[in-house]
């Protein structure tokens, strides 16, 4: 990560907009006990409050790491059920990076966010839709499989 | 030398900088080898 990803351009300039970096060592206590942290690098999407929503393990690219933490950003606002946040931070994700490991998650989230926001079932089978066209191997393609029938 | 991210190494000044500037936090377990 030190290598490639974090001196990346783009890499460093998403950090200073959107997201406060804290790196700790993993053997570092009491935070690697308390986030139960096993390997490296072990990368955790925290809320303000210090509240986790989204973890990795494992190297990432520059062009996967972005991606992946919008969709932490994103799953950090619809757990606290702020879908129009979670939503406008999915569609950055899918408009400018449709082709990212984290673009199937994102469009199943999104369909789940749209249906709890507006209670109508259309986005669920849209998603999978969506899914089946463009990410028919994904593993977000297989959980999606029952919203075909609504 | 180009850009480089400037982290934060205390979890309660990350916590405080999260809150006054609307943010997440990106928390990064690494082996400082």
């Amino acid at each position: 990560m030190d290598a490639v990803t974090y001196p990346n351009e783009s890499v460093v300039e998403f950090v200073q907009k959107n997201i406060i970096p804290l790196r700790v060592a993993f053997d570092a206590k009491p935070l690697a006990t308390d986030f139960n942290v096993q390997w490296t690098p072990t990368l955790i999407v925290l809320d303000e409050n210090g509240k986790e929503h989204h973890r990795t393990v494992g190297f990432f690219p520059s062009d996967e790491l972005i991606p992946s933490l919008l969709l932490g950003i994103a799953k950090s606002h619809f757990d606290q059920e702020r879908f129009s946040e979670a939503l406008s931070t999915l569609d950055k994700l899918l408009s400018d990076y449709p082709k990212s490991d984290s673009a199937p998650e994102a469009i199943y989230l999104r369909g789940v966010c749209r249906y709890k926001s507006t209670h109508d079932p259309k986005p669920l089978k849209g998603a999978y839709e969506q899914l089946q066209a463009n990410y028919p191997s994904s593993e977000w393609t297989k959980r999606a499989y029952p919203y075909r029938l609504l | 030398m180009g850009k480089m991210i400037i982290w934060e190494t205390k979890m309660d000044v990350a916590l405080a900088r999260a809150k006054a500037e609307k943010k997440h936090i990106l928390l990064d377990f690494f082996n400082p080898g």
